[in-house]
């Protein structure tokens, strides 16, 4: 599996000395533009020079100045004529300069003295062998070469490598220079980098040649080419394990940790996870790498993903997270929930590489995975009984708590303004609690009553208010906590009502921009089964055991 | 150049001037890759080369061919 590189024989031919100088001069003047200067000589240039147009797979001959559109075969007709022209003047379409003093090409050699191939102007053509540097032509758009003789774009090695090199400093002077479009281009990739597929080098390929084992992980894992994805283990077995069962592996309890196996179960499955660690993104800039928590999830989904079937001791994982979150250290019996959130938490900050355990500065700006997969907006609304003004605030949330039917604070009566419709396939009357009421519970306005007087900015004064939540920016992943532990000053009770849930789930009413249509009259549209904008699909259920 | 060419001809300059062009060009690769647009493509792409045999093609070939849906398959998602 060598590099493409499908030359031709034509390409000899073209190149003679001076023919990289010349090649970047192309590629840095019309075809990528880094520059203010170059994209304005781009601009007034590149147009066909028989017709005008810009459109139309624009060409340039690589032999001379000329422009010519590949569509209309202004270029391929350029190519037939000056096959048989002896001299440098003159030559299809009556354009007259044929040297690169149009457009003042300044980085190639002294105008007017030399052509692209390094001959004179003005002198006879000598050997048959110029007439072949004739017939190539470079796509203006996307920098292909493309032969005639051949009749298709050829890929040489060395000519492939000077595009590369051009177009990544092309791209680096864009990033680079205060503009609008290099801010948009940067918060796209976020990297100094531009995308390009992947290419392997020789010591990659020797590995991979090493390591004949492929694993195939599932039909819709993001990453793409997985027939060459990169493991770090490989173990002869005698017959290869059955592809449905990679990624499963059991977890030994190391006492009283099953709150931690399962968090982490859930978290090896999630698939945007998966393919984060298994893509090898994580690049550690804490001190001490043997610390960093991301960097432990990242061996942890190796073994995961190893074809392993024995259960996996995670001691490593279980010290790393008592050392970063002392709470949790101990053998005692932990909350789950509790975990996930020191956990994301943990991976949150180890993402940024801050080792002094630093907190975040600004939750809304982080882009590590963790704020990528986890992260929502939760509004809340404060409406003041008197002037009616209303006070929002949106925090970031990983999860959600929903209360409960069973607690000792009253579940039902539902928002005033809840129009009782079939939601979720589910109507409340059946006397099962749902996902959905707990939500529903969640998301009415709440009396704040006399004893808890907001100061309304509105009336300056203490005012009764109500509260509601809604939800402003949905995460990727939505974590639900059905809060089944009760504690108050003389109990800590375990609420075993039953909650069902359903396998796919519409936010859609419980959006705060639902909210806003409702209050504005407007018609609420039944759910749209084609829209998947607010639309969720069950993946994880952990149900707790019975603890003392 | 009747006036209306010319018109598009000073507009397009303008674009790559400011490097507005470009951006918008980003743009559209991302919505376009978003609907599945181009995953699509790619994979007529990959049967015409099946067809063709992956010796004898030539990239007009296959501009030949996916052209026509790659732009009828463009209007029906942006209506959509």
């Amino acid at each position: 599996m060598s590099p493409p590189a499908a030359g031709c024989c034509h390409v000899t031919g073209f190149k003679v000395e001076n023919w990289k100088q010349n090649l970047r001069a192309i590629y840095q003047c019309f075809v990528w533009s880094g520059s203010a200067e170059t994209r304005k000589r781009k601009a007034k240039s590149c147009i066909c020079h028989m017709c005008g147009a810009h459109l139309n797979r624009l060409h340039s001959c690589l032999y001379c100045v000329f422009f010519g559109c590949f569509t209309k075969k202004h270029i391929h007709e350029h190519a037939k004529t000056k096959r048989h022209n002896l001299e440098r003047g003159g030559g299809g379409g009556g354009r007259k300069a044929d040297s690169w003093e149009v457009g003042e090409a300044a980085t190639m050699e002294q105008p007017g003295e030399r052509d692209i191939d390094g001959e004179e102007y003005g002198a006879p053509r000598q050997s048959w062998q110029r007439f072949n540097r004739k017939h190539r032509a470079i796509d203006l758009l996307y920098g292909g070469i493309y032969c005639f003789m051949c009749q298709d774009y050829i890929y040489d090695k060395d000519m492939e490598q000077i595009a590369k090199e051009e177009q990544r400093k092309a791209w680096k002077l864009q990033a680079f220079t205060p503009t609008v479009v290099s801010h948009y281009q940067c918060t796209m990739t976020g990297i100094g980098e531009k995308y390009s597929t992947w290419e392997p080098t020789k010591r990659e390929l020797e590995l991979l040649r090493h390591n004949p084992k492929r694993r195939k992980i599932t039909t819709n894992c993001t990453i793409d080419n997985l027939n060459v994805l990169f493991l770090k283990y490989t173990n002869a077995y005698a017959s290869p394990p059955p592809s449905v069962f990679i990624g499963l592996r059991g977890l030994i309890n190391l006492g009283n940790t099953c709150f931690m196996n399962c968090i982490v179960q859930a978290l090896t499955h999630t698939p945007l996870l998966r393919d984060f660690f298994l893509s090898d993104r994580h690049k550690c800039e804490m001190q001490s790498p043997s610390s960093c928590l991301v960097c432990e999830m990242s061996t942890l989904f190796q073994e995961f993903y190893s074809g392993h079937r024995s259960p996996h001791i995670p001691y490593r994982l279980l010290h790393l997270v008592w050392t970063h979150a002392r709470h949790l250290a101990g053998y005692e019996q932990q909350d789950a929930h509790e975990f996930l959130i020191a956990a994301l938490d943990v991976l949150h900050r180890h993402c940024k590489g801050d080792d002094n355990g630093k907190k975040a500065n600004n939750p809304n700006h982080c882009n590590c995975i963790i704020d990528q997969i986890f992260t929502g907006g939760l509004q809340s609304d404060v409406t003041c009984q008197v002037c009616h003004g209303v006070s929002t605030t949106i925090d970031p949330f990983w999860d959600i708590s929903l209360d409960l039917p069973g607690s000792s604070t009253p579940f039902w009566p539902l928002s005033p303004g809840s129009d009782g419709s079939v939601v979720n396939g589910e109507s409340h009357v059946s006397g099962t609690t749902t996902l959905t009421d707990c939500l529903r519970r969640f998301t009415r306005p709440e009396h704040l009553g006399s004893s808890a007087k907001i100061k309304c900015s509105g009336c300056h004064s203490y005012q009764e208010s109500t509260k509601q939540l809604t939800m402003k920016k949905l995460p990727i992943v939505a974590c639900f906590h059905l809060k089944r532990f009760e504690h108050s000053a003389k109990l800590r009770r375990k609420i075993t009502t039953y909650v069902s849930f359903p396998l796919e789930l519409d936010m859609t009413p419980f959006m705060a921009s639902s909210k806003e249509s409702r209050m504005n009259g407007q018609y609420q549209q039944p759910t749209d089964s084609l829209n998947n904008d607010n639309k969720y699909l069950l993946f994880y259920h952990k149900q707790f055991l019975e603890y003392e | 150049m009747n006036k209306d060419a010319q018109m598009r001809a000073t507009i397009n300059q303008k674009l790559i001037e400011t490097g507005e062009r470009e951006r918008l060009k980003d743009l559209l690769r991302a919505k376009l890759i978003e609907c599945g647009w181009k995953d699509q493509l790619k994979a007529h792409c990959k049967d015409v080369i099946k067809e063709k045999g992956l010796e004898h093609v030539t990239v007009d070939d296959l501009v030949a061919e996916i052209t026509p849906k790659g732009r009828g398959k463009k209007t029906q998602k942006q209506a959509s």
